[in-house]
C-alpha cells in the first residue's frame, strides 16, 4: 500500500519523529513529577505512620492492651489525621476510628504489612469522596493487631490534576503538530516542486531552465542557487563543445576540401602522365597533417573548457618551466633576427598542469616570434604581481592587436586580416585563454612598448595565474 | 624484425603492417587483446605495437599480464587518450613508449625502430661512437675526427639522442619528447632551428655531412 504523497514527504516524517520525541519527553517529565511528588508524599506518610505506630507500640509495651485502647480512643477523636484500628488476635475490631482494617492480610509478629488503598469518606456536602491512603498493620507482642494509616490524597490529587492537564496539552500539541507538519510539508513540497520542474525540464533537454531563488536565504535557496550554478556551467560547457564542433566543421572544411582537390589533381596527373603526382601526394600528406594538428588543438581547448579544472595538477616552479620553453624558442627568434630576452623571477610556485602551462608559454612565444618583424625584440617575463599572482608574460615589438580586436582574437579561429598569411590555425591564444581559465586565472592583452622607430606598438600577452 | 600489432581497427592495422613491411619488418596482426595475448605467448617478437582500447581484453591489462609472466618485449602503446595521466598509466603498466592517435606512419616506424634498438644496447655506455664522431658521456666532450666540438648542454643531449639512434630516423616529436620532455605540438617547427645549429657545429668544415634530414619523417645521423 502506498501512503498518500503528503505523508511520504520528508517534512511530514520529521514532524512525526518530533511528535514521537515530544511524547517520549513528556512521559519522562510526567514520570519524574510523579516520583518527585506522589512518591515523596507516600514516603513522608510512611515515616509519619511508622512514628505513630512506634509511639502506640511503646504505650502498649508500658501499659498493656488497655492502655493502648485508651490512647487510640483518645487520639481517634483528636485532629492528628491518622486512622487507627486496634483488633484482637482474631482480627475483630476493638477500638479506633475506622470500622474495618483496609489490609485484610494478617502479618506475622514483628514485621508490619504496608498497603496503599482507597479511602471512602463523606465530605461536608454529604457526597462520597474516594481518596488515596497509606497504612500498615502489625501484630503486637500479645498477638493483637494494630492498624495505623493516613490519607495521602491531598498531594496526589494535585498531581493528578497536573498530569491530566499535561495529557490535555499533549493532545493539543499532537493535533497542532500534525497540522503544522502538513502545512510545512505542503510548503516545502511546493518549493521543491519548482526545483523538480527545473530538473525535469533539463532532463527533457532544456538546458536553459533555471530554478527561482526566492531570496529567503535558506537552504532551499542555496540548493536552487547551486542547481543554477551547475546548470550555468553545464550550459557553458555544452555550448563550448557545440561551438567547438561548429568551429571544427568550419575550419576543417576548407583544408579538407583543399586536400581532396589536391588528391583529385594528383590522380588526374597520374592518369594523363602529366605533372608530378608524387608532389601532389606529398602536399596532400602535409595538408592532412595540418588538419590533424588543428583537430588536436581544438580538442585540447574543448577538453580544458569542459573540465572544471585542469587535469593532472602538480606544484612546480613556473620560472624554471618558462626557462625551458625560452630555451626551446631562443634559436628560432635569433634566426629571425629578433632580440630575445628572458627575465624570470626565482622562487615562484604554481599549482597546475605543467604541460598545459608550458604549451601556453610556447604559444605566446610562438605568436611573438611569428608576428614581430626582423630587428624587433621579444621579452619573456615571469614574476609575482602585487596581488600575489604569478604572471607569465611575453612582450613583443610587432604590430600588436588594436584594442577593439583584443577580446576577439582570443576566440577560436579568429585571425586578424594582416596575419592571414602566417602559418597557424588561429588557435594559439584560444588555448592560452583556456589554460588560464582552467587554472582559475586570466589572459591579459595590452599594448607593448609603443611605437619606436616606426615599429610597434607591440603586444604584451600575460598569463596571470593564482600562486600555489 | 618480427613485430606484433594488436589493433582492432582492421584497416589501420593493415596499413600499419604494410608500411612496416616496406621497412623490412615482419608483422603479425591480432585484432583483440585476447588474441594479442595468445599470439605474444606463442612467438618471440622484437617489438609489440598495442592499441590501448581493445575488445575482450584492453591493451593495458594485456601488457600487464605479459609483464607478470616475465615477457620483456618492448611495447609501444597507441591511444586516442593523450593526457599525461593516460600516458603515465600506459608506461606504468609496462609500456615503453606511447603514441597518441592520430599519428603519422613515419612516426610509428621511427619509434618501433628506436624501441628495437633500445633492446639491443642494454649495457651502460660511457663512450658513444658513430663514424668519426665520438661522445664522452662522463667528460661531456664531443670530437669529430679528433677535433673538439663545443656544444651547449641541450645540443649535447640532442646529439646524444641522435647518436644512440644512429642510422635510424628520429622524428621531431620524438626529439621534443625525449630531449625536451614536452608532449605538446609547437605551432612552429622549433626543433628544426636547434638541429640546424647542431648541424653547423658537427658538419661545418667537414666534407661529408652526418646529420641528414629525412623527408616526411625527421632526421637521421649517419656514420
Amino acid at each position: 500500500m502506498r501512503l498518500p504523497r503528503l505523508v511520504r514527504t520528508t517534512p511530514f516524517r520529521l514532524t512525526l519523529l518530533f511528535l514521537a520525541l515530544f511524547a517520549g519527553a513528556a512521559s519522562a517529565f510526567l514520570g519524574y513529577i510523579y516520583i518527585a511528588t506522589v512518591g515523596e508524599a507516600a514516603r513522608a506518610a510512611d515515616a509519619a505512620i511508622t512514628r505513630e505506630a512506634d509511639s502506640l507500640d511503646s504505650t502498649y509495651m508500658s501499659g498493656g492492651f488497655s492502655a493502648l485502647n485508651e490512647t487510640v480512643i483518645e487520639r481517634s477523636s483528636s485532629t492528628r489525621g491518622f486512622l487507627y484500628l486496634v483488633m484482637d488476635d482474631k482480627g475483630e475490631p476493638v477500638s479506633g476510628n475506622i470500622a474495618a482494617s483496609p489490609i485484610k492480610q494478617v502479618p506475622a509478629t514483628g514485621k508490619p504489612d504496608w498497603a496503599s488503598f482507597g479511602l471512602t469518606e463523606k465530605d461536608q456536602t454529604g457526597a462520597t469522596v474516594r481518596s488515596p491512603a497509606r497504612g500498615m498493620v502489625e501484630r503486637l507482642a500479645g498477638g493483637e493487631l494494630l492498624f495505623v494509616g493516613t490519607d495521602v490524597g491531598e498531594a496526589q490529587g494535585y498531581v493528578v490534576k497536573i498530569v491530566n492537564a499535561l495529557w490535555g496539552a499533549a493532545a493539543l500539541v499532537i493535533v497542532l503538530g500534525l497540522a503544522g507538519g502538513v502545512f510545512v510539508a505542503r510548503d516545502v513540497s511546493r518549493n521543491m516542486s519548482g526545483l523538480n520542474d527545473v530538473i525535469n525540464a533539463v532532463r527533457l533537454g532544456d538546458l536553459g531552465a533555471r530554478a527561482k531563488v526566492r531570496g529567503a536565504g535558506d537552504e532551499l535557496d542555496e540548493l536552487a542557487g547551486g542547481l543554477n550554478d551547475m546548470l550555468d556551467r553545464l550550459e557553458r560547457s555544452v555550448g563550448g563543445l557545440r561551438h567547438a564542433g561548429d568551429a571544427i566543421a568550419h575550419d576543417l572544411r576548407s583544408p579538407l576540401t583543399r586536400l581532396r582537390a589536391r588528391m583529385e589533381a594528383g590522380l588526374l596527373d597520374a592518369e594523363t602522365g602529366r605533372g608530378d603526382p608524387l608532389a601532389a601526394l606529398r602536399q596532400a600528406l602535409e595538408d592532412a597533417d595540418g588538419v590533424l594538428r588543428t583537430f588536436g588543438a581544438v580538442l585540447a581547448i574543448a577538453r580544458l573548457e569542459a573540465a572544471a579544472a585542469a587535469p593532472d595538477q602538480s606544484v612546480f616552479d613556473p620560472g624554471q618551466l618558462a626557462a625551458g620553453v625560452a630555451e626551446l624558442y631562443e634559436p628560432l627568434s635569433e634566426e629571425k633576427g629578433l632580440d630575445f630576452a628572458a627575465e624570470l623571477a626565482s622562487g615562484l610556485s604554481l599549482r597546475g598542469n605543467r604541460e598545459f602551462v608550458a604549451q601556453a608559454i610556447a604559444n605566446l612565444l610562438d605568436n611573438a616570434v611569428k608576428y614581430t618583424p626582423e630587428g624587433g625584440a621579444v621579452m619573456l617575463r615571469a614574476r609575482r604581481t602585487a596581488a600575489g599572482d604569478v604572471e607569465l608574460s611575453v612582450t613583443d615589438t610587432g604590430p600588436g592587436v588594436p584594442e577593439a580586436d583584443r577580446e576577439r582574437v582570443v576566440d577560436r579561429f579568429v585571425r586578424l586580416e594582416n596575419s592571414r598569411n602566417a602559418p597557424g590555425a588561429g588557435l594559439g591564444l584560444s588555448l592560452v585563454a583556456a589554460v588560464a581559465r582552467a587554472h582559475g586565472g586570466r589572459l591579459e592583452l595590452d599594448e607593448g612598448p609603443g611605437i619606436v622607430d616606426g615599429k610597434g606598438p607591440g603586444l604584451r600577452a600575460a598569463l596571470v595565474l593564482p600562486a600555489a | 624484425m618480427r613485430l606484433l600489432v594488436v589493433e582492432d581497427d582492421v584497416e589501420a592495422a593493415e596499413a600499419m603492417a604494410r608500411c612496416l613491411g616496406e621497412e623490412g619488418h615482419e608483422c603479425v596482426v591480432a585484432s583483440d587483446g585476447d588474441a594479442g595475448f595468445r599470439a605474444a605467448e606463442k612467438g618471440k617478437f622484437d617489438v609489440m605495437v598495442v592499441d590501448r582500447m581493445l575488445p575482450k581484453l584492453d591493451g593495458v591489462s594485456m601488457v600487464q599480464m605479459l609483464r607478470k609472466e616475465g615477457d620483456q618485449t618492448p611495447v609501444l602503446f597507441l591511444s586516442a587518450l593523450g593526457e599525461i595521466s593516460h600516458r603515465v598509466e600506459g608506461l606504468q603498466a609496462g609500456g615503453d613508449d606511447y603514441l597518441v592517435k592520430p599519428y603519422a606512419i613515419a612516426e610509428l616506424v621511427a619509434r618501433v625502430a628506436a624501441l628495437a634498438r633500445r633492446r639491443e644496447t642494454g649495457s651502460v655506455q660511457t663512450l658513444l661512437r658513430v663514424g668519426e664522431l665520438e661522445m664522452d658521456l662522463i667528460g661531456r666532450e664531443v670530437r669529430r675526427g679528433g677535433k673538439e666540438i663545443d656544444l651547449q648542454p641541450r645540443e649535447f643531449q640532442l646529439l646524444e639522442f641522435l647518436m644512440r639512434h644512429a642510422g635510424q630516423s628520429v622524428t621531431r616529436t620524438m626529439l621534443l619528447e625525449r630531449v625536451w620532455e614536452y608532449h605538446f605540438d609547437p605551432q612552429t617547427n622549433v626543433i628544426d632551428v636547434h638541429i640546424s645549429r647542431l648541424r653547423s657545429k658537427i658538419d661545418k668544415g667537414f666534407e661529408r655531412p652526418m646529420l641528414q634530414t629525412v623527408r616526411g619523417a625527421g632526421y637521421r645521423l649517419d656514420a
